[in-house]
């Protein structure tokens, strides 16, 4: 055709990358765009997008290091000799931490090169629907064509911007993993995942840390639970272990001090008082914001969603340009992550060039929130389950377990809890599943597999637990939340 | 006391010898003058392209384990040649297009350049007698 490429994709992320080495691998030309434009604090990175940068990839490293300072805080009562307190030095984590993921940037880079797909690194925008052009960090400005476009740019972090300070004084996760000095003493407004994950760490690594929230989540009414009784347990974990929740309260100021702490002013709902205190960081987390504003998007008619600002797509990832197409972290209604981006970019160019119709299937992806008591889970939500098929044709089967390695280490178990909803009619299909415990993500990841083969509670039941572990107690689970009896549940 | 006299004459021996390359090879203006780092791709063609001597050109990255015991080891030994071979150090990550217009996959990478084109190649980490023969054959051949 006359247009230079057969695929453009913008945006070298999970995504994007996948897309754009699917459709090589038909033989086709490709090219990808990534640009990374700095945080407002200054960080930039390199190719990968979100998650191999500023996302999964070194939040589950700082985990694991927050992890390996409670094992050496148990392996003293199962008879190591490690004198205490146990110290951390941030600056040795993150080299380790960044130099991995610089090597992930290199290695997506050399992935590039070996499947053929052409690789500029600038900030496109779109001059016509089949023409983007962008500039180089050295100003030259390239243009380029192509039959089909993927835009694939992702998100960044919010900033709130109606309390003062909060750009100039405050960070985003954007820049918290690339810190080569300690966050110190940090606050961390508001309740997401990623806070939960950040200040999880933080605190597992000695670091005095505060997550405020403007709501108090539900506590222990199991009537009406939500996955907020999962959240709720999730954050009480968190408290026991040491970091602070100023609850119902919302920030009003950031000021810097002479001492370059950071004096932080807040509101609180409950007491209506105004209090305040300095910190060394402030870590905002108040949601992403679609990377979309120097795409041009209006000019060439690609619709968003008002409210969000996310490119709306169907069901084939397409926009509302027929030739463009939108993957991962920018679309309207998808999940936010990585899997996700990369299964749907390899469909799609299966779909564009190796004829294929199968379509990206959305439902019962598995996901796991990192935090130090870590929540796994797959499928509905006992809230969704209830709305979508009426509280009376749903049993939620739940239990509280104990950890085997917990129990010589004198670890609170309170929170390690998991529940299964199934449908209440004959065949008793499961519809999803939580887990808050430890190594989550390993527990669900094959439960994903039952659920998406329509595993039903008589099957599970059939399957024989591994003993001893955290994952059996799943098989075996028996005590319904409506019979209201104590779901304590013990080992052997 | 013989002991400390034949000290004494072996530190006043003329620079020759495997002393005088050993003494050389902690930062004498030889051993700096004969390993540099590549600022950028038309420094690139400069002093490694054009080059009259040979080079060697050892791609390298911060995060990388076995570049740090590679690095240090080939530097010694080039410098040990006395300016018969050049050593170009190139950190892949400040020039990566660079890297990747030499088919550079996996680091340490090291190439042995002469009059322009690569002559010779080796990926991973070698001894130092593999790197001895290494630059015995670039400036034999």
């Amino acid at each position: 055709g006359k247009n230079e490429y057969d695929l453009l994709v913008i945006g070298g992320g999970s995504g994007g990358l996948a897309c754009a080495k699917e459709a090589a691998q038909f033989g086709r030309k490709v090219a990808v765009l990534d640009y990374v434009e700095p945080s407002p604090q200054g960080t930039a990175w390199g190719l990968g997008g979100t998650c191999v940068n500023v996302g999964c990839i070194p939040k589950k490293l700082m985990h694991q290091a927050a992890l390996l300072g409670s094992a050496l805080k148990d392996a003293q009562h199962y008879g190591w000799n490690i004198s205490q307190p146990v110290h951390h030095t941030w600056s040795v984590m993150a080299q380790g931490v960044q130099n991995y993921v610089k090597s992930l940037n290199w290695g997506h880079r050399v992935q590039l090169q070996e499947k053929k797909v052409k690789y500029f690194n600038i900030k496109g925008s779109f001059s016509d629907p089949h023409t983007v052009r962008g500039l180089t960090k050295a100003g030259k400005e390239t243009v380029v064509t192509a039959d089909n476009i993927v835009i694939a740019t992702g998100g960044r972090p919010k900033y709130p911007m109606h309390v003062a300070g909060a750009l100039e004084y405050g960070i985003t996760s954007d820049d918290l993993f690339w810190l080569k000095e300690s966050p110190g003493k940090t606050l961390t407004p508001f309740v997401l995942n990623v806070s939960l994950e950040c200040a999880g760490f933080l605190t597992g690594i000695g670091l005095d840390t505060t997550v405020m929230m403007r709501s108090v989540p539900l506590r222990g009414k199991i009537c009406f639970t939500i996955q907020q009784q999962m959240a709720s347990l999730v954050t009480e974990h968190m408290e026991s272990y040491g970091t602070k929740f100023l609850k119902r309260c919302f920030p009003t100021k950031v000021e810097k001090l002479k001492s370059n702490r950071l004096q932080v002013t807040w509101k609180n709902a409950d007491l209506n008082t105004e209090e305040t205190d300095s910190f060394n960081t402030v870590m905002w987390a108040v949601g992403r914001a679609p990377d979309t504003k120097t795409l041009n998007l209006e000019t060439i008619g690609v619709k968003t969603n008002s409210e969000t600002g996310k490119i709306i797509v169907d069901a084939s990832e397409a926009t509302s340009v027929p030739h463009i197409y939108a993957i991962g972290d920018i679309t309207e209604g998808r999940p936010e992550l990585t899997p996700t981006a990369i299964a749907a970019g390899k469909l799609l160019a299966q779909r564009l060039f190796g004829q294929s119709s199968e379509l990206m299937d959305y439902d019962n992806v598995p996901t796991t929130v990192f935090t130090p008591l870590e929540y796994g889970c797959v499928g509905l939500s006992e809230e969704a389950a209830v709305q979508r098929h009426g509280s009376d044709n749903i049993e939620v089967y739940h239990a509280y377990y104990k950890p085997l390695e917990f129990t010589v280490a004198e670890r609170d178990v309170t929170q390690c809890y998991m529940k299964m909803v199934c449908l209440r009619e004959r065949e008793q299909r499961i519809l999803g599943l939580h887990f808050i415990g430890p190594n989550a993500g390993e527990v669900i990841q094959g439960f994903a597999l039952g659920i998406k083969c329509g595993a039903t509670y008589p099957q599970m039941m059939k399957t024989v637990g591994i003993h001893p572990t955290c994952a059996e107690e799943v098989t075996k689970l028996h005590i319904t939340k409506r019979s209201g009896l104590d779901a304590t549940v013990t080992g052997c | 006391m013989a002991q400390r006299l034949a000290l004494q004459r072996l530190l006043s021996l003329p620079t020759r010898g495997p002393l005088a390359s050993h003494r050389r090879a902690f930062g004498t203006s030889a051993g700096r003058r004969s390993t540099f780092n590549v600022q950028d791709g038309s420094d690139f063609q400069d002093r490694v392209v054009n080059s009259p001597k040979p080079v060697v050109v050892d791609f390298h990255a911060q995060w990388c384990g076995p570049c740090k015991i590679l690095g240090p080891r080939l530097e010694k030994l080039v410098a040990k040649l006395e300016g018969k071979v050049l050593m170009a150090k190139v950190d892949i990550d400040d020039h990566t297009d660079l890297a990747i217009e030499y088919e550079v996959s996996a680091v340490p990478t090291v190439l042995a350049m002469k009059n322009g084109d690569v002559v010779d190649k080796f990926v991973g980490i070698k001894d130092e007698d593999q790197l001895e023969a290494f630059l015995k054959k670039l400036i034999g051949a």
